[in-house]
């Protein structure tokens, strides 16, 4: 329960910042995507359940303010939460170069995946230019975000751990 | 035979590959029903009304209220110096306006004669603040704090500056969302106001670094058209009021078909530096 209620707080907040903060802080016009982050960070730590939950909430917030459809970033964020939870039997909470690599390339992927459903669909062939000025761009932001709220992420994940073994203990 | 629910203990797991998969059916379902209907937009809209408008609003006012401190020390110095600029200035433009108000004076006489007295200054208009803008990098819209309690509806056009922002696409309680005709999604039907001739005006990622929007299917045999010309909302358009003004053409190209030309037009409105919009509380009769 608690640890639901610190996600959910998390993923509120992530989103504020990412709509009003970030954008006032903004390079050319390019965002971090700090959803990615949270649903690839959390799926990595937590493996693919609580990916596809996650991812979701996440894909559903930006489809609420955002979005044309209701569902549309929901399902991508969805299938990135779980590809990413699959990685979770090799998580360790000291490494932290492949949840950048994770995080980073599942931004490329969010990227590639919107190019194709909401530009290549209408006409708009001209891939190259997509990648340098939206995509790569959004990708390097990304990631040096990253590297400053992944460790927050991993601190507060290893004090619910804490927290629930010593619940877990009190029982037994 | 591998088992659908495994009995882990006392409680009830799922695969998460089956849970992938119902999950999968459950967005696709939302998409097809929004496409067709928006019988989710009410409820959903108030919840974000409830749960993270109001944050948003707070971090947006305190942003403001520290940006226009570190401002305001900043150009005193500046404001006095354009103080005695503007003194000059308000010599030079009392004058201007009492040949202004002849014209003007000229110009009422001869809207009256042409039934033209629906200009969009008259329509009833109100403020509001943006909090919050497009969460991706894709397309540009964003969020303002008015809502279906001031009135504000869907499809209200939305000015700053003098010219056209965009149109509202979704409205909550106390906040609305609001799509920018630099949005790569959104398209206006536009008049040249020189030549009368109409043309489609639609956002275009690729020019949005440069500050303009692009421009099609304007027909100019007469090769009426110039740069620097007005480019104003069309009558034939069934969103937008006529006579906002959009912008001045930029570029103007032959299409390969010789029949239609295509080019860049520049904005009126500074999208990088919005802060408040206003939003015109009429609608456009369509006579439906």
């Amino acid at each position: 329960m608690r640890r639901i209620i610190f996600t959910l707080l998390s993923i509120i907040i992530c989103f504020i910042l990412q709509t009003t903060v970030f954008r006032a802080l903004d390079f050319s016009g390019i965002v971090p995507n700090l959803m990615i982050i949270l649903t690839s960070s959390y799926s990595f730590m937590r493996g693919d359940k609580s990916g596809i939950f996650i991812g979701m909430f996440c894909g559903l917030l930006c489809d609420i303010f955002f979005g044309t459809y209701l569902g549309f970033y929901a399902l991508i964020y969805i299938y990135i939460g779980f590809i990413v939870g699959k990685f979770n039997k090799i998580f360790f909470p000291e490494n932290i170069l492949l949840p950048l690599a994770l995080i980073v390339s599942s931004d490329l992927l969010f990227g590639f995946i919107c190019y194709v459903l909401l530009f290549m669909f209408r006409n708009k062939f001209d891939i190259g230019y997509y990648i340098v000025n939206v995509i790569f761009p959004e990708a390097v932001y990304t990631a040096l975000v990253a590297v400053f709220i992944y460790p927050v992420l991993i601190k507060i994940n290893t004090y619910l751990e804490g927290v629930e073994q010593r619940s877990a203990k009190k029982f037994v | 035979m591998s088992p659908i629910i495994k009995r882990g203990g006392d409680k009830f797991t799922l695969p998460s590959k089956y849970l992938l998969f119902i999950l999968t059916i459950l967005c696709i379902g939302l998409i097809a029903i929004t496409f067709n209907t928006s019988v989710f937009n009410s409820s959903v809209n108030s919840f974000a009304g409830t749960v993270v408008v109001p944050f948003q609003k707070g971090i947006t006012t305190v942003g403001v209220w520290m940006k226009g401190t570190a401002d305001n020390l900043a150009s005193i110095r500046a404001l006095q110096k354009e103080n005695d600029e503007l003194r000059t200035q308000v010599e030079e433009l009392t004058i201007e306006n009492t040949n202004l108000e002849q014209d003007k004076y000229e110009l009422t006489k001869l809207r009256e004669l042409y039934e033209l007295d629906a200009q969009y200054s008259d329509y009833k208009k109100i403020g509001a603040r943006i909090i919050a803008k497009d969460a991706g990098n894709w397309y540009h819209s964003f969020v303002i704090d008015k809502g279906s309690d001031e009135g504000v509806e869907v499809d209200m056009n939305v000015i700053a500056g003098g010219g056209l922002v965009g149109r509202i696409t979704d409205v909550g309680p106390d906040w609305a969302k609001v799509q920018t005709i630099i949005a790569d999604n959104s398209s206006v039907s536009a008049t040249v106001l020189s030549a009368s001739e109409n043309l489609i005006a639609t956002g275009d990622l690729e020019l949005y670094n440069e500050g303009q929007i692009a421009f099609s299917k304007l027909v100019d045999e007469a090769d009426k058209v110039n740069v620097g010309d007005k480019v104003v909302t069309s009558n034939i358009s069934d969103k937008y009021l006529p006579g906002i003004l959009i912008g001045y053409i930029s570029t103007i190209e032959e299409d390969s078909n010789n029949l239609t030309k295509s080019g860049k037009i520049t904005p009126v409105v500074q999208f990088e530096y919005m802060n408040e919009v206003l939003v015109i509380m009429k609608l456009k009769n369509t006579g439906e």
